[in-house]
């Protein structure tokens, strides 16, 4: 299989350990083995998916995971989760219709902005008030959540005469959806930030071993709080697109996309525990999801049935990329 | 006294033969036997890498050999779980200590055996009571038996441990038990350690002790026989009576150590300037308010019991601690109370004394470990740089000769002793102006030691100011140029240090006890 022979190669990264433990197999390898894999499968299954329609459909609702999914991916780096991603998108895709009507196109920074907001607020409750990441962000999604429903209790659209400020996502460059583009974008954002600036590696460094981090004076709470900002901006990002791109929305819309985000961003590679990972991983993982809920709608699978396969997925890719040897008992 | 010539007389209880285990890419143990006889403490001694623990972990039924047999008493045995090793009378205490916390000692004590205790279908407290309170007359220890093992001391902890195999060894009915105990020395006093190994002589006349450390002083002075792994294989055993520390350092390594191995000849003279200067620093409950100054290139060993209050008097400096009185200058600006990272950005650097769990990031590269402290100095145009980030990195790992696949390779990966050079080589490349050392040489094998103080002698050559807190008295003695004595939270005395005028160990124990 793929995977094997890429070990066998001598990639020269991890070869066989001193310590005579289990091969250590960067993650990444086994995320792009699974889509191969699964891209394979649909198309056996259905000639009209790798038709350019369907493609493209797949690759947009990629780029609505990846944006997600690159925040919840900074969270759950840092050692944390964010659970009010579900609702700050309902929040902000709803508040964006009925602001974008107002003041065009100033309410993308706006949004983006709300999104900093409720980052810093998650990251003030983890690192002043001391609330535990999980309990805080359920808490603060929940407040969002109803928020959301406040400011449209039936769903909203844009009217026509404003879809011209909706073309930053729905225009068109070089016969490719500006989505792409953006998509693109936000990705080499996330990387370089993660990548090539020191708040990024701390992010990193916080997520592995937090005591070694403090003692070595990196700053505990800058770093957290930098990575739930990072957090917001793409639960934020994904509000904007899902609006623009369906010219309207409703306010329930964030309710799948808690879990949708997290399972993105482990099924990429990504450890729930932190420390290890990245937005390469994130990217395979949105493409994988996509393909997989794409790809099955075409081929015909139940619709009810599609959660159990997502669910079964979820657990697959995490027994496949979980690190043990670093966690010794399991919870 | 048992004479070593007599155990080709004596039958073996424990016969490993030929044992053979391979992991992906490394043979632990290649041909291996090791035999305990009944009523004797063998001492089992080589670097770390040699297969120990491997070893032991097969004694005990946590692994598999791949070839070989185990024999008990003449019986062929396989073992495949602890629990089966323990149904034979083959227990270890661990180095870290395998309690339960929140239970009692009682409750560990019978912890998983309780059916003996039941009266009419339920615990009774009383018998579990009155049979911990014997068990623990075994190890003289007259402890509280409903204490929550979280408040018991880990010389108690320890005893505990060794007294629950006891008792497990009668429950299943084994006259001849093994208890193996891991480096138990490392977390006690010098007072506790001579308990321990008191209690073990006496435990001598009902089992056998298999004890593994380190301190070749106390494998000789406390044991009958000494065997000496390396890379896997037997070397040699020695009867204790005749070995020296020399010739089982040579068997260990594969060659001779010069006699001056804290290499004395290297130590610097103390410079002019004034590097730390701690001013009146006093913190209550922990230390008087005491004064001191470290110079360049000049190395302070810090003595004392447990509670002398040494170890406060680090982390205070260290920023790990608020101290209530006095204050700190480094370099003659003023460090701030109660900050790691205020104490990181002025220049002291700290290596713990947990180097795996609080050093290094272990889901982390080498790398990214030896960089961290120093990323901002990695940059170009404001973005970190792969290219300056590996030229760091593989200098410093060159320079503390740390052995890695490749730079780009997990930290969990690597052995213990690389790790430890790994998070020397992080606090080293960030050119710190006060490096403290918090026993440096703990849990380090003999060959990795010499590269230890190799490097402290070059740090010092360099200008670098160090505070040290080592395992032995004779490690203080060797490598300072002063030293600090401590007696409970006191400052006692400074005793001057230059070579070839070393005082001996004698010279200072009546300061500290």
């Amino acid at each position: 299989m793929t995977v094997k022979k890429r070990a066998e190669t001598g990639n020269g990264r991890e070869p066989s350990t001193a310590r005579g433990g289990r091969v250590r197999i960067p993650n990444i390898y086994y995320a792009v083995a699974l889509l191969f894999v699964v891209g394979l499968v649909f198309s056996l299954g259905n000639g009209n998916f790798i038709s350019a329609y369907n493609l493209s459909t797949i690759l947009s609702y990629a780029v609505l995971l990846l944006l997600i999914g690159l925040g919840q991916m900074c969270a759950i780096l840092v050692g944390g989760i964010d659970l009010s991603v579900g609702g700050l998108m309902s929040f902000v895709s709803v508040s964006f219709v009925i602001v974008v009507q107002v003041i065009g196109y100033w309410a993308y920074p706006l949004f983006i902005l709300v999104g900093v907001l409720v980052g810093y607020a998650n990251g003030i409750l983890l690192t002043r008030i001391k609330i535990p990441s999980f309990i805080a962000t359920l808490g603060t999604g929940g407040i969002l959540m109803s928020l959301a429903m406040i400011v449209a209790p039936v769903p909203v659209n844009v009217p026509t005469p404003k879809w011209g400020y909706l073309d930053i996502f729905n225009g068109t460059f070089l016969t490719i959806s500006n989505v792409l583009y953006i998509g693109l974008l936000v990705f080499l954002f996330y990387f370089a930030l993660l990548r090539f600036t020191t708040i990024g590696r701390s992010i990193y460094y916080v997520g592995s071993n937090i005591k070694m981090s403090w003692m070595s004076g990196i700053d505990i709470a800058k770093t957290r709080n930098f990575a739930f900002i990072l957090s917001g901006v793409g639960a934020s990002l994904a509000g904007i697109m899902v609006s623009a791109v369906q010219y309207g929305c409703n306010p329930y819309v964030g309710s799948t996309y808690i879990l949708t985000s997290i399972a993105a961003v482990v099924v990429g590679g990504t450890a729930l525990t932190g420390g290890t990972g990245g937005s390469f991983n994130t990217l395979f993982g949105a493409l994988i999801m996509s393909v997989l809920l794409n790809g099955m709608t075409v081929v015909g699978v139940d619709q009810y049935f599609q959660q159990s396969i997502l669910g079964l997925m979820i657990i697959v890719s995490v027994v496949l990329t979980f690190d043990r040897s670093k966690t010794p008992v399991i919870k | 006294m048992n004479d070593i010539g007599s155990t080709a007389d004596r039958e073996a209880t424990l016969v490993l033969k030929g044992i053979t285990k391979v992991f992906p890419g490394v043979v632990a143990l290649s041909g291996v036997d090791f035999s305990v006889y009944p009523n004797e403490i063998v001492g089992l001694v080589g670097e770390n890498g040699a297969g120990k623990s491997t070893l032991m972990k097969i004694m005990i039924g946590l692994s598999q050999p791949d070839e070989g047999t185990i024999t008990r008493d003449g019986e062929p045995l396989s073992l495949k779980h602890p629990t089966d090793a323990i149904g034979h009378g083959i227990g270890m205490v661990f180095q870290d200590g395998s309690l339960v916390p929140n239970l009692s000692i009682r409750e560990n004590l019978f912890l998983c055996h309780e059916l003996p205790f039941r009266k009419l279908g339920l615990l009774s407290f009383r018998l579990m009571r009155d049979a911990a309170a014997r068990v623990l007359e075994q190890v003289k220890l007259s402890v509280d038996v409903d204490t929550p093992i979280s408040e018991v001391s880990p010389a108690e902890k320890q005893m505990v441990e060794i007294a629950r195999l006891l008792w497990l060894s009668k429950l299943y009915k084994q006259d001849r038990p093994v208890l193996i105990l891991d480096e138990p020395t490392t977390v006690l006093s010098d007072s506790e350690r001579t308990i321990l190994f008191d209690i073990l002589r006496s435990i001598r006349k009902e089992a056998s002790v298999v004890l593994i450390s380190h301190r070749l002083q106390e494998i000789v002075e406390n044991t009958d026989r000494i065997v000496i792994l390396k890379d896997g294989r037997n070397v040699t055993e020695v009867p204790a009576e005749r070995a020296r520390i020399a010739e089982i350092e040579q068997f260990m390594v594969g060659h001779s150590f010069s006699a001056d191995r804290y290499r004395e000849d290297e130590q610097t003279q103390a410079g002019a300037e004034e590097v730390l200067r701690v001013q009146d620093l006093g913190k209550s409950g922990a230390f008087e308010p005491l004064s001191f100054v470290i110079s360049k290139g000049e190395i302070v060993s810090l003595v004392g019991l447990v509670g002398s209050g040494k170890e406060e008097v680090c982390m205070c400096i260290n920023g790990l601690e608020k101290a209530d009185t006095g204050a700190i200058f480094l370099n003659g600006k003023r460090l701030p109370i109660g900050s790691p990272s205020g104490a990181v950005w002025a220049g002291v650097g700290h290596i713990p004394i947990d180097r795996r769990n609080d050093g290094l990031a272990l889901g982390m590269s080498v790398a990214e470990n030896v960089n961290l402290l120093v990323l901002n100095r990695l940059k170009v145009a404001g973005f970190l740089s792969l290219r300056l980030e590996k030229k760091n990195a593989r200098t410093w790992v060159e320079e503390c000769r740390i052995k890695t696949p490749s730079l780009g390779t997990m930290c969990a990966n690597l052995s213990g002793g690389n790790q430890q050079k790994t998070v020397i080589a992080k606090w080293l490349s960030s050119r710190v102006a006060l490096l403290i050392l918090d026993h440096p040489t703990r849990g380090v094998d003999v060959g990795a030691k010499e590269e230890i103080f190799r490097l402290i002698r070059k740090l010092a050559h360099g200008g670098i100011a160090m505070l040290i807190m080592s395992d032995t008295l004779e490690e203080d003695i060797g490598l300072c140029n002063r030293m600090i004595v401590m007696k409970d939270g006191m400052f006692v005395k400074e005793v001057v240090c230059p070579p070839g005028k070393k005082p001996g160990p004698r010279d200072i124990i009546d300061a500290i006890v």
